[in-house]
This record gives C-alpha cells, structure tokens and sequence, in this order.
C-alpha cells in the first residue's frame, strides 16, 4: 500500500449516473412480466457500457462481446432477483463483469497478459487516425498491465461514471479498496498519456 | 482535472466495441427464448434425475424390509405372548375385549396382556 492517500476524484457524468431512473425500473418490471420488447431496450440502453466493462477485464473485444451476451442473458434469467429501490446499472454491471471474469477463467488466460498484437494492429490509416489508434493501442497495453480488478475499477470509474460506493458493490470489494486501485491505476495511465502527448507534441 | 477528462475521453476510445451495436442487440435478443428456456429446463432435469434415483431407492428400501420379514424365523416367545394373548380367559383377554360392546376398563387391557395363563 503506497503512503499517497488516494484523492477523492469525481466519477464523470454519464448514462450510468442516471442509471436510477424510473425508466429503468419500469422497463426492468416489464420484462420481468415478459415483454421482451421492453428488456430489449435495455440491452439497447447498455450494450455499449457493458461491452466495455467485459472489454476491460477480457481485452479481447471479440470475447468482451461474448462476455457481454453472457451477462445480459444471465440478468434476464436473474430479473426478479433485482432489488428495484436500487440502480439497476451497478447490478447489472456486477453480473457482467462476473460473466466476464468466468470466461477469464475458462481460458485460462494469465491475469496481466499482453494483448494480442493482432488484435489492436490494423491496416494504414490517415496520420490523424493512425495517431489516435496508437494511443488506443498503448492504452490497451497498459490497462492490460493493471490487475483485472484494477483496471475494471479504472474503467467503471473513469469510463462508465460509477461512484466508489458503486464500484465497491459491482467488484465485492469495500470502497477503501476501490478507491485505492482507482488511484493507483489512473495514476499509471496519466503517466502514460502524459508521455504519449510529450512524443506526439 | 483537463487530465482527467482527456484520460476518460481517451479510455472511453480505447474500449469502444468494435462491432456494431445494433448487431450486438440483435445477437443478444436473439438467444432470449433460449435463455428462458434454459433456466428452466435445468431445474425440471434435476428433478426428473432426483425422481428415478428416488424410486429406485424408494423400491429397494422396501424390498428389503419385505424380504427381511418374509425371511426371519418367527419368534417362539412373541408366538407364545400372542398365543397367551389371544387365549380366551376367564372373563378377560383379547377376545373378551374385541366382543364387548362397552369400551373396556384400562386395567382390563394392561392384565390381558400381561396376565399368565
């Protein structure tokens, strides 16, 4: 444990801070009763969180999409376990980072493993694209260094908009510790975004 | 705090899906019937293998008590009892009991039973 206290940074707004809206009961209480229409949109509605979140303990989109199909299916089988006095979001985040940890797990895929080159190279791109997709590819790398718990609370936090409480609740960890791999592990990535625009500028 | 939000923008990029999301909620609600299905099905095949094992176990249990009747000697000293038992003594004994019209007194049954002949 570092000597640095973690700050106390503010999660960004987002779609996942409004993630107790009524909307989202009443849709849940809907496909509860078998509209499937209605859980439809709620697949719509966090397809693109939740695909990240798989992406950031997976690395592999190709898997992190799997992963997120996982846990989506795995909510609709779970739907009247969900507590509607609370946000639906972190809940449903916490099953698909568990859909995704599993898969993890069943390949047997070492916890700081590299990405696959093959898997954020690509073909030439314009200057500017090409600039943008090498700090994505460093970033991919780097997250890929952190811890799975690390980088997933990295990316809940930063990404997704989730509070530490939140966090705590979707990893099962207490928020002491979240706040402290959130620190920890943006503290590495600031590092390298810093050196990323040192060698672009 | 314009690091953060460059390092938010930039992480959001870096794991933004590859595919299309439309695609992905159409392959998503393309296994809804067989995930209901599935967590259904499960829990009725468990019960259906905890059924067969059931009787069967249900079948041997009893098997084995019956034969275990059908197969001990009877015993001398419980024929005797009953014998002694059944035997019509003098104004007491099962049969004086079984006939009587009145419920019979409770010392009655207790020195039927226990009554020598």
């Amino acid at each position: 444990m570092s000597a640095e206290a973690p700050p106390s940074p503010q999660p960004p707004a987002s779609p996942a801070r409004m993630g107790n809206s009524p909307d989202d009961k009443d849709l849940v209480a809907q496909a509860l009763a078998g509209d499937r229409a209605a859980f439809g949109v709620v697949v719509e509605r966090y397809a693109a969180q939740a695909r990240r979140v798989a992406r950031a303990v997976l690395g592999d989109p190709d898997d992190a999409d799997d992963a997120a199909q996982d846990g989506f299916l795995s909510a609709l089988v779970k739907l009247a376990q969900y507590d509607a006095r609370r946000p639906f979001g972190p809940w449903l985040m916490r099953i698909v980072a568990n859909a995704a940890t599993d898969r993890r797990r069943r390949r047997n895929v070492r916890r700081a493993e590299p990405l696959d080159p093959s898997l954020v190279g690509g073909g030439p791109r314009p200057d500017a694209l090409a600039v943008r997709s090498e700090l994505g590819d460093r970033l991919r790398a780097a997250l890929a260094e952190l811890s799975e718990r690390r980088r997933t609370a990295v990316v809940l936090f930063d990404v997704e908009g989730y509070s530490h409480g939140e966090i705590a609740g979707i990893l099962g960890i207490p928020e002491g510790t979240v706040r402290s791999e959130v620190f920890h592990g943006r503290r590495r990535l600031r590092t390298l975004l810093a050196d990323w625009k040192e060698q672009v500028t | 705090m314009n690091e953060d939000l460059e390092l938010r923008a930039a992480l959001k990029a870096a794991l933004e899906p590859k595919g299309d999301q439309a695609a992905f909620v159409a392959r998503v609600m393309a296994q809804y019937d067989n995930a209901l299905e599935r967590s259904t099905i499960p829990a009725l095949d468990v019960l259906a293998s905890w059924f067969r094992p059931g009787i069967a176990a249900a079948a041997l249990i009893a098997g084995l008590f019956f034969g275990r009747a059908a197969l001990a000697p009877a015993s001398p000293a419980a024929a005797e009892s009953i014998d002694a038992a059944m035997a019509p003594a003098e104004g007491t004994g099962l049969a004086a009991l079984v006939t009587a019209q009145d419920p019979p007194d409770p010392s009655v049954v207790f020195t039927s039973l226990v009554e020598p002949q």
